[in-house]
């Protein structure tokens, strides 16, 4: 969806583009480095916040039984600050890098999507704002960042401060899974020529593997929150014990979400410093290919482990035994990493900058978060160390030891990339020292506290339990951090107005990011690089030095034979490499848009409106609607819309739907789980099969089956140029669809008749939400193409705007094979 | 116009299914349908009924993704971005279900 | 058995002795969960002291070897470009497989202890029903007809199978010195086993955050010699004394009062939502185990119970601070 903002070449193209640099030019910007900048920004607030929460509870534990907040403060403090630090806070910190970095990193001049990029950064925005606002009306969500239900539901939790979090969660989420699905597409289809997969950047490895948990991650846990939702807007009963519901499905749907999300958070910060150490070791990592395939071994099994969270609730020893084992299995790829990083810095001439200080500090802070962590894969180990200040020592020596210390080893590397000036080395060092000692004083002893019995999310503590000293250590420590950020904030000041000016490539670094100005042009290169192996610009800069002097061992080295036989070439003529100048006298650039904004401020209206009024939902779902119709349609006739096929050769709209298809089968997979588990749970009835209506079903599901025919159809016409047959072809599909949602309409009300509402029982709740969300995405492709139809009736579908209809196409097959397997599940299985 | 190449297409010039074939996959998918209908009311069949309707099932999954949704003929990157996810889907319903299933014997 | 239990405390507090040495840390507190009293808290001992070891000594590998590094390969100016090195098959190889055979030697006693602390409890155990209340712990020995709470009596050297139902939301059970921790989750019902060591009072507290006072829900777990386990199980099983003076004034009060309508007195009242009060007056502490038995404390809860236990579900019922020391004094005289 690029629009063409015709810019010319040259150093000042931002100046002859028009881009200014007022307010409107940053609400309206798609340019991924300015919305980089303004996720960075916002974390840094974000941060500035959850930091000042974690210092009001350290001073309510500084000594027992004091007095500074009360126990409802200190539950909301502690539950704002873990949700704060996660999806406020560290999350849009590694968005604020792969932003900024990732297309510079593959010679992509922008994200895949540029507007939507700019989408999921105000949908961010609105989630953030709208659950902080829960401050400003005296209900902050103060029953856990985990929020275990039923602690959450609305007999316990009777006020707004749940309904805060468990909607801002859901925007928050949708905000994410959009970004994913952006950068799976950028990653995958928009690197330069010569990228190969295995030539990519470990940073850039990295966030493609976020992406995908992002991408399959946040599915479950929206799941469970609309189940939340259902149940204390709705009196829907999943989390319902009296209706025979069971509380462990909100945890497992938690932390099927929640530990992949503590790779989301960690994942970024391994890139970085796999960027950082080899910078300034000026040796290549070692053993990338180990680096690259373990961070996707860790990712890929960190789907496998989230029960590990769970061993306390009596799953069984089975069950126990088996979430252990793969547990310690995920530590053998992070062992490697670690010990990959070790390499890469043995043999090599290390320049001691305040980047590899940090880079280097997550290597010792990390391992030690990291082997607290294997002590908590044993599960008996697990049930004394579990919920106490061990496991609170444990996941901030991940978090800060490991996330925040990659963050800002990325922060001192890459801001004289974006700002075009150097931080203060010196001072850098400084902040550096003070983070370590205040990071260690405050949470070295939260392990001997946790050794000793004090538990987690206590607002205070008797005396004569031996845990005053160390916890009074560990308040003092904590002011050490919050004296270490408040540096690094001086430190950037003075470097915008005093620093000095960075060349282009300060670090003499490795990767593309280097290659073109600080700050980049808005259009990241003049001319896009070809890209020649791993390190390619280190391997254009040292030429035949780097490459005779590598010595390939193992896999390492594989896939460089083309690419070595253009570095001669390229050498010989004494000439930097660049793809061919294909429109060497303009770059399409994507012109800004006001309508993300809008369409973000529209969500936060309407979860707004949740807590006040329903025409305050309605309103805002109004504006959300219009906004992203107004957004789709208004680069429709856009020559530079037509061919968007990348480095897949596949178009990006196509790579988007099917992840997002693979994001969607997570979500029906959690529903359509849910409903099998609380089967035969219910106790009282209506039963399954006292009410369902297998002919009326069997019609329903035939109508829906023939409409995916219709459908393909319609794709063949438009494909053949044929806008009669394809009017028809997806007329006839809308229509299949609207009758497969009278059908639905009709089955409702004659249950609702019967005596099965939602409220009912949980068959009825896992029912009517399963079909209930298959038939609002039903009447989403029905929109979809009635909009496809309009567009043909104007005549503006043209053989051209082909994938357009394949990937309605895609998208209502997937509703149809969705049907598919509940039609089975649900209506036939007896 | 984004097709790639069939890789083992014979009969597909374009890397295309033609309509005929998307006909055909329809019939059998409401054949398929039909005897799944009939199936759940065959009485000596019940002892088998589930692991027959769940392979029926799969097999109209599958047809319509391989057929109507193109990944037959489509690159195999697409097929990694649905399958990938689609098993892990799988999995993780299936240890849901064992481990909710599992508590109602051990709790109730 | 004595000797194997004490050789694995004794590595363990060997290691940590140089941490003793340093900060004057101490490693047996009330709630230490390395100083067992229990045969189910010296098996998780066991794992955790081998899991402590290994995990010390790689990182004790790696920070050494990240010092090396770091002292030995520095840039000096106008030197060399190092050697390009890429990788090396057989070291990746080998720093794979080396963690991988470290976790195994975790995870073999790790399995073995998961199966032996979680089976069916043995024969002769004393069965007790523990229900987690927002905030407070009721304790109910079926066989016994005795209900207490915050305080859970157990004989020394016999094994106890604790029951553990939630009645509201989810809770934890956890007495680290004779065990690791259990939810106590509505809707399910969890188990614990284990045999106490020697008579003593040992601390515990809720763990799983359950609202407003999670942190005031506490318990003592008193293990008693037979004897006077025994002893303690006869008083307990007796009537509630009938008071006179002050406290019969109180009695009075007490069963006009809407504090019928949750608690038990045996033979006054039958409320179930709060303590069975019965024998209130043979218990050290009580609203959640927070505060200690006296009179001024209990008065001061009866005028007004959020005051001192944030959120509590008990309210201020009405009566004056004099009506209130009367009611105290009844119940303390329930010995």
């Amino acid at each position: 969806m690029m629009a063409t903002h015709e810019v010319a070449l040259g150093h000042h193209a931002r100046e002859q583009a028009g881009v200014g640099s007022g307010v409107w030019s940053w609400i309206t910007t798609v340019d991924h480095k300015r919305i980089g900048i303004l996720y960075g920004v916002s974390a840094f607030v974000f941060f500035l916040v959850g930091g000042i929460e974690a210092l009001i509870m350290r001073m309510q534990l500084a000594r027992p039984d004091s007095h500074v907040v009360g126990a409802d403060t200190f539950n909301a403090l502690f539950t704002m600050h873990g949700t704060t630090m996660v999806f406020l806070a560290i999350m849009p910190f590694s968005a604020a890098f792969l932003n900024y970095m990732v297309p510079l990193m593959i010679g992509a001049r922008d994200v895949a999507f540029p507007r939507l990029n700019a989408l999921s950064y105000w949908i961010f925005l609105a989630g953030a704002i709208f659950l902080n606002a829960s401050f400003f009306v005296g209900a902050p969500p103060n029953a856990g960042w985990f929020g275990y239900a039923n602690l959450t539901t609305k007999q316990f939790s009777p006020g707004a401060n749940t309904d805060f979090w468990l909607l801002s969660l859901q925007v928050l989420g949708a905000s994410s899974v959009l970004a994913g699905v952006n950068f799976i597409v950028t990653i995958l289809n928009l690197r330069a020529p010569g990228m190969t997969l295995m030539r990519m950047p470990v940073f850039v490895w990295m966030a493609l593997v976020v992406q995908f948990l992002i991408v399959l991650a946040f599915p479950p846990i929206t799941v469970g929150l609309i189940f939340l939702m259902f149940d204390r807007f709705f009196g829907t009963h999943f989390y319902d014990v009296t209706a025979g519901a069971d509380l462990l499905l909100w945890q497992h749907l938690f932390w099927i979400f929640g530990h992949p999300e503590v790779y989301i958070l960690i994942l970024p910060a391994f890139g970085i410093v796999s960027e950082v150490l080899p910078t300034f070791a000026r040796k290549p990592l070692f053993g990338a290919p180990v680096v690259i395939y373990s961070g996707v071994l860790i990712g890929f099994f960190g789907f496998g482990v989230w029960s590990h969270h769970m061993f306390a609730v009596g799953m069984g020893p089975v069950a126990d035994a088996a979430f252990s084992i793969v547990t310690m299995l995920i530590a053998i790829p992070t062992g490697v990493k670690i010990f990959n990083w070790l390499a890469t810095l043995w043999g090599g001439a290390i320049r001691p900058t305040t980047a590899l200080h940090f880079a280097v500090g997550l290597i010792a802070m990390f391992t030690i978060g990291g082997l607290s962590g294997v002590m908590h894969a044993s599960p008996p180990v697990d049930l004394q160390q579990t919920d106490t200040y061990f496991v609170v020592a444990h996941f901030h020596y991940v978090l800060i030891g490991g996330s925040l210390f990659g963050l800002f080893a990325g922060a001192y590397y890459w801001w004289p990339k974006i700002t075009g000036r150097l931080l203060n080395e010196r001072l850098g060092r400084v902040q550096f020292w003070i983070l370590l000692i205040g990071f260690n004083a405050t949470f070295f002893p939260q392990h001997y506290l946790g050794a000793i019995g004090m538990p987690r999310r206590i607002y205070t503590y008797p005396a004569g339990m031996g845990w005053d000293f160390w916890n009074l250590v560990s308040t003092i420590g904590a002011f050490g951090i919050a004296l270490s950020v408040f540096l690094f904030a001086v430190n950037a000041i003075w470097s915008l107005r005093a620093g000095a000016m960075a060349s282009a490539d300060p670090w003499d670094g490795r990767t593309l990011e280097w290659r073109t100005s600080s700050p980049p042009p808005v259009h990241n290169f003049d001319d896009i690089p070809l890209v020649l192996g791993r390190d390619t610009y280190w391997r254009e800069k040292y030429g035949r030095r780097a490459a005779s002097a590598s010595t390939e061992g193992g896999s390492g080295g594989r896939g460089g034979g083309a690419a070595g036989a253009q570095t001669e070439a390229y050498f010989a003529a004494g000439r930097p490499p660049t793809s061919p100048p294909a429109a060497a006298h303009a770059i399409h650039l994507p012109a800004p848009s006001y309508w993300p904004i809008i369409a973000a401020i529209g969500i936060g209206v309407a979860a707004a409106g949740a807590l006040l009024h329903v025409a305050i939902v309605i309103a805002g779902a109004l504006v959300t609607v219009v906004s992203l119709f107004a957004f789709a349609l208004e680069h429709h006739r856009n020559p530079a819309h037509v061919h968007q096929d990348g480095t897949l050769g596949i178009d990006h709209r196509k790579v988007a739907m099917w992840t997002f298809l693979g994001s969607e089968c997570m979500f029906f997979g959690t529903l359509i789980a849910t409903y099998l588990a609380y089967r035969g749970r219910s106790v009282v009835g209506p039963h399954p099969h006292e009410i369902l209506n297998i002919p009326v079903t069997s019609a329903s599901t035939f109508d829906l089956l023939m409409s995916s025919l219709l459908m393909v159809l319609a794709l063949a016409a438009v494909q053949r140029g044929d806008r009669g047959q394809a009017r028809l072809w997806l007329f006839g599909t809308a229509l299949f669809g609207l009758i497969f949602l009278g059908f639905q309409a009709y089955e409702f009300t004659s249950f609702i008749h019967e005596g099965l509402t939602l409220r009912t029982n949980l068959f009825g709740s896992t029912f009517f939400v399963l079909t209930g969300f298959h038939g609002a995405h039903v009447s989403l492709g029905v929109a979809w193409l009635v909009t496809l139809l309009v567009l043909d009736l104007r005549g503006r579908l043209g053989r051209a705007d082909a994938v357009k209809v394949e990937i309605a196409g895609l998208y209502w097959h997937f509703v149809d094979i969705v049907w598919i397997a509940i039609f089975t599940l649900v209506y036939l299985i007896p | 116009m984004t097709e790639i190449p069939a890789v083992s297409e014979p009969h597909s010039d374009a890397g295309h299914a033609s309509v005929a074939t998307y006909v055909k996959v329809a019939l059998i998918l409401t054949g398929v349908t039909a005897l799944e209908i009939g199936v759940i009311s065959i009485r000596f069949l019940t002892p088998i009924v589930v692991p027959l309707l769940l392979a029926m099932s799969a097999a109209k999954f599958a047809l319509v993704v391989l057929f109507f949704m193109h990944l037959r003929y489509d690159s195999r990157v697409l097929s990694g971005l649905f399958i990938g996810p689609l098993v892990i889907a799988m999995v993780i319903v299936l240890a849901l279900m064992s481990l909710i299933g599992a508590f109602v014997t051990f709790g109730r | 058995m004595t000797s194997a239990r004490h050789g694995h405390r004794a590595r363990f507090i060997g290691l940590v002795g140089v941490a003793q040495a340093l900060g004057g840390c101490a490693w047996d507190s009330r709630m230490s969960t390395v100083s067992p009293a229990s045969d189910l808290a010296r098996s998780i001992l066991h794992v955790y002291g081998i899991i402590t070891w290994a995990t010390i000594v790689i990182a004790l590998v790696v920070s050494v070897t990240l010092a090396i590094a770091l002292l030995r390969f520095r840039d000096r100016p106008g030197g060399p470009l190092p050697a390009q090195i890429r990788g090396h098959t057989l070291l990746e190889l080998s720093w794979t497989i080396a963690p991988a055979l470290i976790l195994l030697v975790i995870a073999i006693p790790t399995i073995q202890v998961i199966f032996r602390t979680q089976g069916p409890a043995p024969k002769g155990a004393l069965q007790i029903t523990v229900r987690g209340w927002q905030w407070w712990w009721e304790f109910r020995y079926p066989g016994l007809d005795i209900a207490t709470a915050n305080e859970l009596y157990v004989p020394a050297g016999q094994p106890v199978a604790l029951r553990l139902e939630g009645p509201d939301v989810i809770h934890s059970f956890w007495i680290p010195r004779l065990g690791g921790k259990r939810d106590v989750v509505p809707g399910r019902i969890n188990h614990i086993t284990f045999t106490a060591d020697t008579p003593g009072e040992y601390w515990g507290q809720c763990a799983e955050f359950c609202g407003t006072s999670h942190a005031n829900m506490r318990m003592r777990v008193i293990v008693l010699d037979h004897a006077a386990f025994d002893r303690w199980v006869a008083a307990q099983r007796a009537p509630a004394p009938e008071p006179s003076g002050d406290a019969a004034d109180g009695k009075t009060i007490f069963a006009r009062s809407a504090c019928v309508g949750c608690h038990t007195i045996r033979g006054l009242s039958a409320g179930v939502l709060g303590p069975d009060l019965t024998h209130f007056g043979s218990r050290k502490i009580f609203a959640g185990g927070m505060l200690p038995s006296d009179a001024e404390n209990v008065t001061a809860w009866i005028v007004d119970p959020p005051k001192l236990k944030p959120g509590s579900k008990m309210p201020a019922v009405g009566l004056t601070t004099e009506q209130a020391r009367s009611v105290a004094v009844y119940l303390l005289s329930l010995r």
